[in-house]
Order: C-alpha cells, then structure tokens, then sequence
C-alpha cells in the first residue's frame, strides 16, 4: 500500500535539535500548557497538539475542523453532519474500488474510529493500537483534501442520516430541547440542532455539499491531536509527509458574523405529542466560552444538579417530583444555554416543578451560594479534570471541545481558573444571566395514550 | 510504565502486572497499577443479582442494591454523599442478572475514605421508609417513560419470544416490573440483605495511581468479621422455547423510527467449544461497520443508521439468543427487513471467507487492545474475566484463542446453531399499515 511505501522515507526526515526538543522539521512551536505541546506546520499552517505517554500501548489521533452547524444557514442545515458521514465514502487513497475502504482499513486492525459533528466543530478520530498510528494520520491527511463526495453516495447516505434525525425525533427530550434553542435563538445559527431540519436534510445537492467541503476542509481551518503511545519525532516527521503535501486555502476561511440580538422577555415553548410523562426545560442564556463567567456557571451547575448533595436532587428529586434531571451548561464558541431538564414522574405537573427551579435560581441571587457548596462543587471539577487524563481518548476528546471554542488551553487551565471562583462570583452571574427576561422554558406535555 | 511492543496483551501482561490478593477468606482482590497520574478506578461484585430474587418478585434484588446509596445505621444519605462528593469520588451499585456490582473512582489520596464507606453501605444498610417509598416512584416514573421506547419494548417482546418465565433470559413485561416495584415491602429487602450480602464470592477490581499493598489492608480491615455467604446457582438445566417462525408487531403511537429485532434462540454458553466459532461468524455479519449488514443495509442501500448482529445471554451457563437489531423509517420497515434477510440468507448459504475472517480476527484482538486505553476500560475486562471464574491468564490468552479459530469452524457452526426458517421478528412503532 501506498501510505506503508512512504514510511520508509519518513524516517529519514526525521530531524530533531539535540539541544532542544521542540524543534522539527518542518515545524514552528508555538507554545505547551499543561504537558500538551502545540507546532504549527509551516507549509500550510496545520496546528498540531502532541502529548506522549505510554501508559497503555494505545493512541488517538484526531483532526478537528474549525467548522460546525454555526457555520448554516437556512437551506442547507444540517450539512456539517451530511458531509462528515460522505467523508467515509472514499477518498483518493482510500476508498473501496481499491479495497481499502476507510472504515475497513481501520477496524480490521481493531481501531476504534468515529466522527463526530457539533455546533461549533467537527471532528475525526481514531484510537489505534500504537503501531498503527500511521494507518490513522494517512486517511485524515487524504481525505482532508482528496474526499470524493460523489452523488451517487450522498443518494443513500442521505436517508441514513434520516433515519438518523428520525431516531432523534423518538425521544421527547431530544424534540423538547430543539425546540427551546430553536425558540431562544432567533438569529444566530444556534437556532436549528446540528442534525439540522428534515427538508434540509433531503433536499441539499451534492454541489452545496462540495462547496461546503471546499470552503472550509484546508490544514490552516483545522487542528490535529495526537495523544498516547507514540514518539513525538516520529510522529510529527509522519505529519508532516502527509498532510505536507496540502497547500493552505488560497481564501481566507469566511467567518460567521450573526449575532443573536438582546432579548427582550420571557419566551416559552410547549410540545405536544404521544408518550407517557412529562418535561420540564428551563433555559438561560450564558456568555461565549472563553468568557471569564463560564468557570462561575460551570460550579453553580454543579451545587445545583451533581449529587445528592445538590438543590435540585432535594428539592426535587428527593421529593419524588421527577425521576431524574438533567443540567448542561457546554461552553461554546458564541452564548450558550444555561438549561435544566427534569423528566416527571407520572403525578407531576409541569409547573411546580417550574416553580421550584425559578425559586432555587431567586434564592441563589437573593442569598449566594455556601462556602462548603463551592467547596464541594471544586473538588469534584478537580476530580472530573484528573479523570479527563485517563487514556488517550479522553484527553483528545476534551481537548477538541476546547478547541471548538476557540482556545485549547481551555482544557489546560480549566482548574487554574476553577479554583479562582468565588462565592459572590457565582451570586455574580446567577444576578446578570439568570432572570426572568433572558428565560425559554419548554414543556413536553404527553398526550396520554395507554400503552403496555 | 509498559515498553511500546507490537503483541502487548500476548506478553502476559494481566499476568505480570495485575497483582492477586486472595488471602482473605471470601474476598479476591486484583489490582492493576498503570501509568496513569492521580486516580484510581474500582468495580466489584458479588452474586445477589436479579435471578437471585424470589420467583414472586424480581425487583427485590435490584432494588436492595438500589437502596445502598440511600443511608447506613449510622450515617443517612446525604452524610454519605457529602463525604463523597467533597473529594469529587463516585460510589454507585447496581444489578444484573447475576450480580451485585459496584463501581467507582476517586483521586489516590482519598481511597481509604471511599472503601470505608463502601463496606459500611454493604454492610450495614438503613433501607429507610421514606427512601423506599421515594425510589419506587422515580422507578415506577421510569419504567411508564420506558412503555415510550420502542428498542425496549422491542426487545422485550423479542426476549419474551424465545424464553421461558424461569429462565435467566427471560424478560418481565413492563407492566409486570411496574407490579413488582409497587409490591416490595422493606422486610424482603432486609430478609435479601441478610441472605446474599457478605464475603464468600466477593471480588474487587482496582486500576489506575494504585498501590496494591495499601488497598488489601483497607479492604482487610473494612471487610474483616463480615459474614460468609455460601451461594451458588445453576441454571444450565433451563432452556430456551423451540425456535419457530414468529412475528409481533408492537404499535407505539407518533415515532418516526421503528426498532427491529430477528433472531433465534442458539441453544449454547460461552464455554462451549462452539462458542467462539459461533460468535466469529455472528461478527462478520454483523459486529462492526464494516461488518456485512452495515456496508449493505446500510452503507449501499441506506435504509438504516444502525444495524448489527450479536450473540448474547451466554454467561454463567445460560443457553444464548442470536439476534439481529435495526431500525427504520416506518414505510423503510419491509424493505429493510427484506435486504436484512437478504443477507442473513447469503450469510446461512455460503458461509463466510477466509479474507473475512482473517479480518475480523484482528479487529477483534486489536480492539481489545484498544479497549484497555482507560482504567474503566482495564477494571471492566478483569472484572468481567474474574466473575466468570478464570483466571487473569485468560486475558492474555484470549488473542491467540481467536487467532485459532479455522474457516471449517466458523462456517460449520453457521448451519449447525442457525436456522433461518424459524426467526422470531419483532417491530415496535408506528405502523403504516393499519
């Protein structure tokens, strides 16, 4: 195979400074943080992130684009998605008509392979045993710029991922909380869910998709990780052979300029459909990620929704008021949602619940949080931080949602920042973000059928 | 901490880094140091699960175990929870068919303080009246959200189809577990604790910043003086309903995607010699993506996002069901169905090729590799290996066990096990042909 011929030159590239191992052929460093080191491939301006460790013979390779369903519009929603399932139907080097189809190629030597796709990002990766690590960085690097994207796949793949979107719609929370961002965000793209409308989905051409890839699939919109069982030298002379061979964008990568204007009272959303309980979502809009008040809402999730401990499990769930709950909060490029999620238990109506979680945000502004609330909610981030270090995998994983909004040291000094908060930082934003005027609250009220 | 090396699990890795403690009467402790900084992963078991409940009620088991986080004789459950959550650890226990299981992590430094409370919830549970009564309704709230799934619902009737009501396969309506949760009373619970819980067969896993010689003290002084449990089973006297030719349909209003189950009971455990054979050929139709029915159904025809095939219901003697799941838009259903035969049908014919199974034999042994990248990964296999009663040797054995397995083998035991003129079919959703 061609990738396997190759790897007898790379080796001879290799080049390392014996006075100073950041210094590679081929390679700009540009900073590290937290034992993950960031280069720059100088050809084509590729950010590559490396952290070695050789806990277990296994590593991960990644490749996340700077691209998400932010970056749609009406007409072609949910096209990140489509794309990011075509680019398993072949490219140059790989693809069936030679046997060796991408997915084959990959777990026929057991590697663990996916794509994901979000808001903000989409993202590539395989964890392989270690000695296959060049198999990985040779499928990314050609389908970077070498994906077929033919007609005649997007024909079929477009009703699996219909079918996709339709297991989604199943699921009354998944339908409940499209709704709610779909009603808080009016402007901004994060108004339709990264699988994107139904009509968007089976009417998009093959062209829309082409350009979509041609517009923002280049080694300067994207970053690559690798993490675990593997030399940093060797790995970076690979790197750089094979994505080395792609030129930058000729055009700057557009940016995406809408924002979502203020908000100017409470807004509501109700669904109706047959099922067996009820929803309850109460969403808030939150500043971008990197903002300075993501750390303070990060914690106040916490004392509010993690554990027993937590307000909602007493007043809630302990209450038998609802069977479970769910709170996100998920830093992201632009505002997000500060939402929680309690699914009832048969005899509860939708507004108590309601009420008792407006309360706990009033009495949270009214009267702060404790010392031992913030205390607790640190020590579990510290614990969920160290935990984020177990195995290769997660700490790609982690790092692509930090480099999804714009900043991969995000990850890095996530707890620095943490531990900052304070008491009256939490009162702070609860004040400025948690109020009536910036509130979508969704019901998900079933039209009772009997079922056995 | 491991040298990079092409064949790591064939090196007799378990074998040389998992440390065995089994001196303590009852209690077998295995304990895997890695390289990883700062935190420590821990899962044990004992049997006590589901199948272990009175035939009259079989959420006494889940529910006993369900009510060890909520509060000890001397400490209720938000003490516990406070002393957990403030060093960021996580205790939780649950069921399953066979055993009680516990799982959980914390930083290195707070061990000591999450084993102690783990024997004390084992030992020395409250089961208070109010959390009782408290756990049934979110149970009973989830169990009618549940009627609402059609994978569940799907595969419960599939279950229902191929087993008996006293075999371990079998599966409870849920309307019937509903039953069963509103029926359990305190005292079953305690009579379940007092009978079940204790030393005997109690295995501990533990991987990760770990120090093997400070966990068997804690675990030594913790569980010391807990009584002995002399508990076996056997169900390999159970057997599965005679395959026949079977169709239900389950309408669930308003779902776009309808869930699918096709299969048949096969009549064998995994420690039949069949069994590997059996399980290879079931993978190359269906264990991965680029497995047979995901590159057809789903990759050239597009009928499906997801479809596989596995062979399950296997351990602890119990003879296993071949089944194979999708899902489809609901107009997709026959014509998913159809290309799902299609190939089953092809698969029965003409077996499988030896390019297929040369395939399939290092996904499998690589992806067991892969599987140890975290210490959940790593506590979750020897767990697994040790409740089954082999030894950790097994693990490093297992690639060479699948390398072994011939051509002859994989296809003779397609025509031996599969009969495909007498499938089970189930399909939950919204039916277009009313």
């Amino acid at each position: 195979m061609e990738w396997r011929r190759k790897f007898l030159k790379v080796q001879l590239q290799i080049y390392m400074s014996p006075k100073n191992n950041k210094i590679f052929h081929g390679f700009k460093f540009v900073k590290s943080s937290g034992g993950i080191e960031e280069y720059t491939l100088q050809k084509n301006g590729l950010t590559v992130l490396v952290l070695e460790d050789h806990s277990t013979p296994v590593a991960t390779f990644m490749v996340t684009y700077h691209v998400g369903s932010r970056n749609e519009a009406i007409g072609y929603t949910g096209s990140t998605h489509l794309l990011e399932h075509l680019m398993f139907k072949g490219s140059r080097n790989f693809n069936k008509e030679k046997g060796t189809a991408i997915w084959t190629e990959l777990q026929n030597i057991g590697a663990q392979i996916n794509a994901t796709t979000w808001n903000d990002r989409t993202n590539y990766f395989e964890v392989v045993p270690s000695e296959h690590l060049e198999r990985a960085i040779a499928i990314e690097a050609d389908r970077m710029r070498f994906a077929f994207l033919r007609d005649e796949d997007r024909q079929p793949e477009m009703t699996v991922v219909r079918n996709e979107y339709e297991r989604g719609e199943n699921s009354p929370f998944d339908v409940l909380d499209k709704n709610i961002w779909a009603t808080a965000y009016q402007a901004h793209p994060y108004h339709h869910s990264t699988i994107g409308w139904r009509s968007d989905i089976e009417n998009v051409s093959t062209e829309r998709l082409q350009e979509f890839y041609h517009t923002y699939y280049w080694p300067n919109n994207a970053t690559a990780t690798i993490i675990g069982d593997f030399n940093k030298a060797e790995a970076l002379a690979l790197i750089n052979n094979y994505f080395g061979e792609h030129n930058a964008s000729k055009n700057d990568i557009p940016g995406m300029y809408t924002e979502e204007p203020e908000q100017e009272g409470p807004r509501r959303t109700v669904v109706k459909r047959a099922g067996q309980t009820g929803v309850v979502g109460v969403g808030h809009k939150t500043p971008e990620g990197l903002h300075e008040d993501t750390y303070a809402f990060q914690l106040l999730g916490k004392i509010l929704s993690e554990g027993k401990t937590s307000r909602f499990y007493k007043t809630i769930v302990d209450r038998g008021l609802a069977t479970s709950l769910l709170m996100y909060d998920f830093p992201l490029k632009d505002n997000g949602m500060f939402i929680t999620y309690t699914f009832l238990t048969p005899d509860t109506d939708h507004q108590t619940v309601e009420d008792i979680v407006l309360e706990e945000y009033k009495k949270i502004i009214n009267g702060g949080v404790t010392k031992e609330e913030i205390a607790r909610a640190k020590a579990q981030t510290r614990a969920s931080v160290a935990f984020s270090r177990d195995g290769s995998y997660a700490v790609a994983s982690a790092l692509n949602e930090a480099i999804a909004i714009g900043d991969w040291t995000f990850y890095t000094t996530f707890m620095d920042h943490i531990k900052k908060v304070s008491t009256k930082d939490i009162q702070r934003v609860a004040k400025k973000y948690l109020v009536e005027e910036k509130s979508t609250t969704g019901w998900f009220v079933p039209k009772t059928t009997k079922m056995g | 901490m491991f040298q990079k090396q092409q064949r790591w699990a064939e090196m007799g890795i378990f074998k040389k880094h998992v440390i065995i403690n089994a001196e303590q009467e009852g209690l077998k402790t295995l304990v895997m140091p890695t390289g990883v900084k700062d935190v420590i992963t821990f899962a044990g078991s004992f049997l006590g699960g589901s199948l272990f409940s009175p035939e009259t009620n079989r959420k006494i088991a889940p529910i006993t175990a369900a009510m060890m986080d909520k509060g000890t004789l001397a400490k209720d459950k938000y003490t516990i929870s406070d002393i957990l959550e403030s060093v960021g650890a996580e205790l939780n226990f649950s069921n399953t068919r066979h055993h009680v299981q516990f799982t959980g992590h914390c930083l290195k430094d707070d061990l000591e303080i999450v084993i102690q409370l783990l024997a004390e919830q084992l030992r020395t549970p409250a089961f208070p009246d109010e959390e009782l009564t408290t756990l049934k309704t979110r149970m009973v709230g989830n169990l009618e959200r549940s009627k609402e799934d059609t994978k569940q619902q799907a595969m419960i009737s599939f279950l229902r189809s191929l087993y008996p009501q006293n075999h371990p396969n079998h599966r409870l309506t849920i309307d019937e577990t509903i039953n069963h949760v509103k029926s359990v009373k305190k005292h079953e619970l305690k009579r379940f604790h007092e009978k079940y819980y204790g030393l005997g067969n109690l295995i501990f896993v533990a991987a990760g910043d770990v120090d093997p010689i400070k966990i068997n003290e804690t675990l030594g002084n913790q569980l010391n003086g807990w009584g002995e449990k002399k508990i076996s089973f056997n169900f390999k006297g159970l057997k599965a309903r005679l395959n026949k030719e079977n169709e239900t349909k389950i309408e669930i209003p308003e779902k776009t995607s309808m869930d699918m189950y096709l299969g048949q009971a096969v009549g064998i455990d995994r420690d039949h010699p069949d069994y590997y054979p059996l399980m290879m050929a079931i993978y190359i139709l269906g264990g991965n993506f680029s497995a047979r029915l995901m590159q057809t159904v789903r990759d050239q025809q597009g009928l499906t996002y997801g479809i596989g095939s596995s062979l399950a219901g296997v351990s602890f003697g119990s003879d296993g069901y071949w089944s194979t799941w999708g899902t489809f838009a609901p107009d997709l259903l026959d014509v998913g169905k159809n290309a799902t035969m299609e190939q089953i049908l092809n698969w029965y014919n003409t077996g499988v090729t030896q390019e297929e199974l040369k395939a399939k034999k290092t996904t499998i042994t690589g992806s067991y590799k892969v599987s140890m990248d975290s210490t959940g990964g790593l506590t979750a296999q020897i767990l697994s290996n040790a409740e089954k009663g082999r030894n950790v040797e097994y693990l490093d054995q297992y690639p060479d066990t699948i390398r072994r397995l011939t051509l002859d083998q994989v296809n003779g035991v397609i025509k031996n096990y599969i009969d495909p003129n007498k499938l089970t079919f189930v399909a939950a959703g919204t039916f277009t042909d009313k």
